[in-house]
């Protein structure tokens, strides 16, 4: 009931309203919501606020705490999903997902339903419901994700790893892939309103596919690079010095020289033509 | 009297021949660095493409060494070879010292240019120069540095005119010191079309250079014709010189920062002397840090070649070579990167195969430092500059000579001017009446003895001074020739190992590199997804032409998409077509080439049923590009600098 109210609210204010705006929308009428907007003008606003904060501390409470790995991997999947999510691509879950999913639900039970092919095929609107939490959670929480994150980042740096993330990404493809499918199963690309995002969604999962594929693509090349550039590297430099040190410098030392001698036997010559050309000269006629 | 007059006039004579002689000088710098601003890089290389390759002589064949030296000696540049002298060790050793300072030199350049370039985006490519399959001299790359894109190619020689006799004249002279560069830019044939590609070239050069750029288009023409990708690489320009190879004229401009867009910019034939006290300061401890031709010569040619990319950086500078490249690996998607595409599964491609070409780069780029390395700050580099210091040594011998010459040869001529005087003088002298005790009398010249005294001293001096001149004069020839004699084996050894350096990284390499490929081919073929619209080659008409070849999107036998067309009819007229095309013809946004026995032109537009139509860009040799409305083909007059001009490469991505 509440997110039909949403909708409606979110299609009156038009479809560009941001996602903090619309989570106010929920509990306000639209004159509310942009007069509070108006308020907030000039003023300091807490990132998230207070309810949210709290919503957000609630669920991440509910991640995997089994080690920073697994937390990591979930926070990153988590936000993931969040995107390419449009306006209107995030009215269409509320209109078409069906499910009751509280702040107290493990993130895990919530990713499982996703993942769930019963569901998937006999209720769709469970899927894409679960779902709709889930991208909520992304985006009403992305700055405690972000630290979250990061923080872990900092604290093993090994996370950053390429490979390591590419595959995360990859996982969180398959399950935005789930969304797509499920939301053309339920029809949603027919829907005079929403068709257009669910197809637009379905097209930047593409490019997504092309990215993921690029980066995998990427991160074995550059493997192949590293071994290449530093054996070639190390041939050459090998090389170099192997011929450099055969390189007989006495060679041009004797060639410089030898023309030294040269010279010094054609001054000699020329000094002493010239004493006879002189004694000829003065002593000669 | 009579003895002593004519003495004087052969003196006077003799002196002519050994008054004033050289002392070996040069331009304090380049011409290049007078006429060229400091350049800042403006742009970016096209994807997959370098910025500059810098070819130049490194090995001469055994088998190719005596025809060079022929070729050589049967093209000087300054003056005539007399067979004795081509004949001559000392001649030969120029000749061979030439290419050894041009493995030197050129790594000046490169230095210069890398270092205010990209990282991996300067290439070195040594060419060995020797004979082709029809026994004529050619030069080829050594390395694979040239299979890349790149915006200019740079071919850099150092030249000495070969007899050993005129060192000390105005010839072009690399030695000690001196150093007279013999350049060419160039860029890609469909990047520069009235010039087939030739930018800036040095002087003698220039006729040749275009000769190899239209050869080249030529052959690549030919190749697209029979539905491959490949491309010719040039051999040097220097080469195509020696060896007379074809000439073709274009339009030519001398140097200048505001030289038209279409014309060849001349650079002249120089002689520059370097810092006398860089060269004395080269020693084998710096590792090639004191480089004197940087301030004289490579500074300003790496700011004038930096100031042709910023202008001519370009997709058209690639997109042959960047074909021919991808066709290694994606023969189905080369055709398509003419023009590109923004579907998906082309990008995903593209992109792949884009990183494909840096991954070259990178590796042939190590390769280029290495090669540097081995060479510039080697034991060759370091004995390169030892004999730099010796040849500077000898120059200046010969200078302090040539000017003792020249002080000799005043003193002489001062000398015998003063006795041509006295002589005269003598002949006018008093003469007196003298009577004996019988009244005989007589008319007798008085003698006086101070003048008579003064006479022949003058004379001697003069004679001395004279001869003091000629022992001067032989002094300073054997010192070079004694230099040039007495340096062949060290000149051997520096050849040897040179082709050592560069073959025993090219064994290592050419493998390796080979190795590098197959390993990237395999990964992009496990990789990639299909493509939805693949190039095949199908039919592509011209206005009244013959049937040609398409190489893109094909419909019913006919060009239908984007794609590369040409057409090369038997009057020696050809074609070629890059864009988009329907039923076969030129349709829509495309850059067409006509290449005709007058001439080559290039227009860039809207075309409809094979013509062009619309505001075109039109390139004609010797005038900037220029806006012109076409209608069904017929120029209809100007446009306006601000009309849009419907490109190909305008609108297009992932190209």
């Amino acid at each position: 009931m509440i997110r039909k109210t949403s909708l409606i609210t979110l299609l009156l204010l038009g479809t560009t309203t941001a996602f903090a705006q619309e989570t106010q929308a929920v509990e306000n009428t639209a004159a509310e919501t942009i007069t509070q907007e108006a308020q907030n003008v000039g003023n300091d606003v807490p990132i998230a606020a207070a309810p949210q904060q709290e919503k957000c501390i609630t669920i991440m409470s509910g991640f995997p705490d089994n080690g920073h790995v697994p937390r990591y991997q979930f926070f990153k999947l988590t936000q993931e999903l969040s995107r390419d999510i449009t306006p209107m691509l995030k009215s269409s879950l509320d209109y078409f997902g069906d499910s009751f999913v509280t702040a107290e639900t493990p993130v895990t039970e919530v990713i499982e339903n996703i993942a769930n092919p019963v569901f998937r095929q006999a209720a769709p609107e469970i899927t894409i419901g679960n779902m709709g939490y889930l991208i909520d959670f992304a985006m009403d929480c992305e700055s405690y994700l972000t630290g979250q994150i990061e923080s872990l980042e900092a604290y093993d740096s090994s996370l950053t790893e390429s490979e390591f993330n590419i595959v995360i990404a990859e996982d969180a493809l398959f399950m935005r892939q789930i969304l797509s499918d499920t939301l053309f199963r339920v029809n949603a690309q027919d829907h005079e309103i929403f068709g257009p995002s669910v197809q637009a969604y379905a097209d930047s999962l593409v490019t997504t596919r092309d990215e993921i594929e690029f980066a995998s693509f990427e991160n074995e090349l550059d493997s192949i690079e590293a071994i290449f550039l530093t054996d070639l590297d190390g041939r050459l430099a090998r090389s170099n010095d192997v011929i450099n040190n055969e390189m007989d410098q006495e060679t041009l030392v004797s060639s410089i020289q030898i023309t030294d001698d040269l010279n010094s036997e054609a001054k000699k010559k020329r000094k002493q033509t010239m004493l006879r050309t002189l004694s000829r000269i003065l002593g000669g006629r | 009297m009579n003895k002593r007059l004519s003495t004087t006039a052969l003196l006077a004579t003799t002196l002519l021949t050994t008054a004033c002689a050289s002392t070996a000088t040069g331009s304090k710098q380049s011409v290049l660095m007078t006429k060229t601003q400091t350049q800042s890089l403006k742009t970016q290389a096209p994807a997959g493409s370098l910025m500059a390759v810098v070819r130049y002589p490194a090995v001469v064949d055994s088998k190719a060494r005596d025809k060079f030296r022929e070729a050589y000696m049967a093209s000087p540049i300054g003056g005539r070879i007399s067979a004795s002298t081509a004949n001559s060790t000392e001649a030969q050793n120029i000749v061979d010292s030439s290419v050894v300072k041009s493995n030197y030199f050129a790594l000046s350049l490169y230095k210069e240019l890398a270092a205010r370039l990209p990282e991996h985006s300067v290439l070195l490519s040594p060419h060995e120069i020797k004979l082709g399959p029809d026994g004529q001299l050619t030069s080829e790359p050594i390395t694979q540095a040239e299979s890349l894109p790149s915006v200019v190619t740079v071919d850099f020689a150092t030249y000495s005119y070969p007899d050993p006799k005129k060192m000390m004249d105005k010839n072009p002279l690399t030695f000690g010191d001196l150093i007279s560069p013999m350049v060419t830019v160039r860029t890609d044939h469909r990047a520069a079309v009235p010039t087939h590609g030739v930018l800036l070239s040095s002087k003698p050069l220039k006729d040749h250079a275009v000769g190899g750029g239209y050869k080249a288009a030529q052959a690549s023409l030919t190749e697209l014709q029979s539905g491959s990708f490949d491309t010719d690489v040039p051999e040097l320009d220097f080469i195509s010189y020696i060896s007379k190879d074809v000439t073709r004229s274009a339009a030519s401009h001398q140097l200048s920062m505001n030289a038209p867009e279409n014309v060849v910019q001349i650079s002249p034939m120089e002689k520059i002397k370097m810092d006398g006290s860089k060269i004395t300061a080269l020693n084998k401890g710096q590792k090639g840090a004191v480089d004197p031709l940087q301030p004289v010569f490579s500074k300003g040619f790496a700011n004038r070649i930096i100031d042709i990319i910023n202008d001519t950086a370009s997709e058209k500078t690639a997109m042959g070579k960047r074909a021919t490249a991808i066709a290694s690996y994606d023969p189905s998607l080369a055709a398509l990167t003419f023009v590109g595409s923004n579907d998906a599964d082309y990008l995903a491609r593209y992109n792949s195969a884009i990183r494909l070409l840096d991954a070259e780069k990178k590796y042939l780029s190590v390769q280029s430092l290495r090669l540097f390395d081995g060479v510039h700050n080697g034991e060759m580099g370091a004995q390169v500059r030892d004999m730099l210091k010796a040849e500077h040594n000898i120059l200046e011998k010969r200078r302090a000579l040539a000017r003792k010459q020249n002080q000799a040869a005043a003193l002489a001529i001062l000398g015998a001017v003063a006795s041509g005087v006295a002589i005269s003088q003598g002949s006018n002298g008093q003469s007196e009446r003298q009577c004996d005790r019988y009244g005989r009398c007589r008319i007798v010249n008085r003698p006086n003895y101070g003048q008579r005294i003064l006479t022949d001293v003058l004379v001697n001096a003069s004679i001395y001074a004279g001869t003091q001149a000629f022992a001067y004069k032989n002094e300073s020839k054997a010192i070079g020739q004694n230099y040039l004699t007495s340096i062949v084996p060290a000149l051997e050894q520096q050849t040897n190992v040179q082709i050592d350096l560069i073959d025993s990284n090219e064994t290592i390499t050419a493998i390796r590199f080979e190795d590098l490929k197959d390993k990237l081919k395999t990964l992009y073929n496990d990789r990639q997804r299909s493509l939805e619209t693949i190039a095949t080659r199908c039919a592509y008409n011209h206005e009244g032409g013959s049937q040609g070849t398409w190489m893109g999107v094909c419909e019913g036998g006919v060009a239908n998409g984007n794609g590369v067309g040409v057409i090369k009819n038997a009057s020696g007229k050809s074609v070629e077509y890059y864009g988009y095309a329907s039923g076969g013809m030129a349709n829509g946004p495309g850059y067409m080439i006509i290449h005709e026995p007058s001439g080559s032109y290039a227009l860039e537009g809207n075309f409809s049923g094979g013509k062009a139509d619309g505001v075109m860009r039109v390139s004609k040799a010797g005038q900037s590009d220029k806006l012109r409305n076409y209608s069904a083909g017929k120029d209809t007059g100007g446009a306006s600098n601000a009309a849009a001009v419907m490109s190909p490469f305008n609108t297009r991505s992932g190209a």
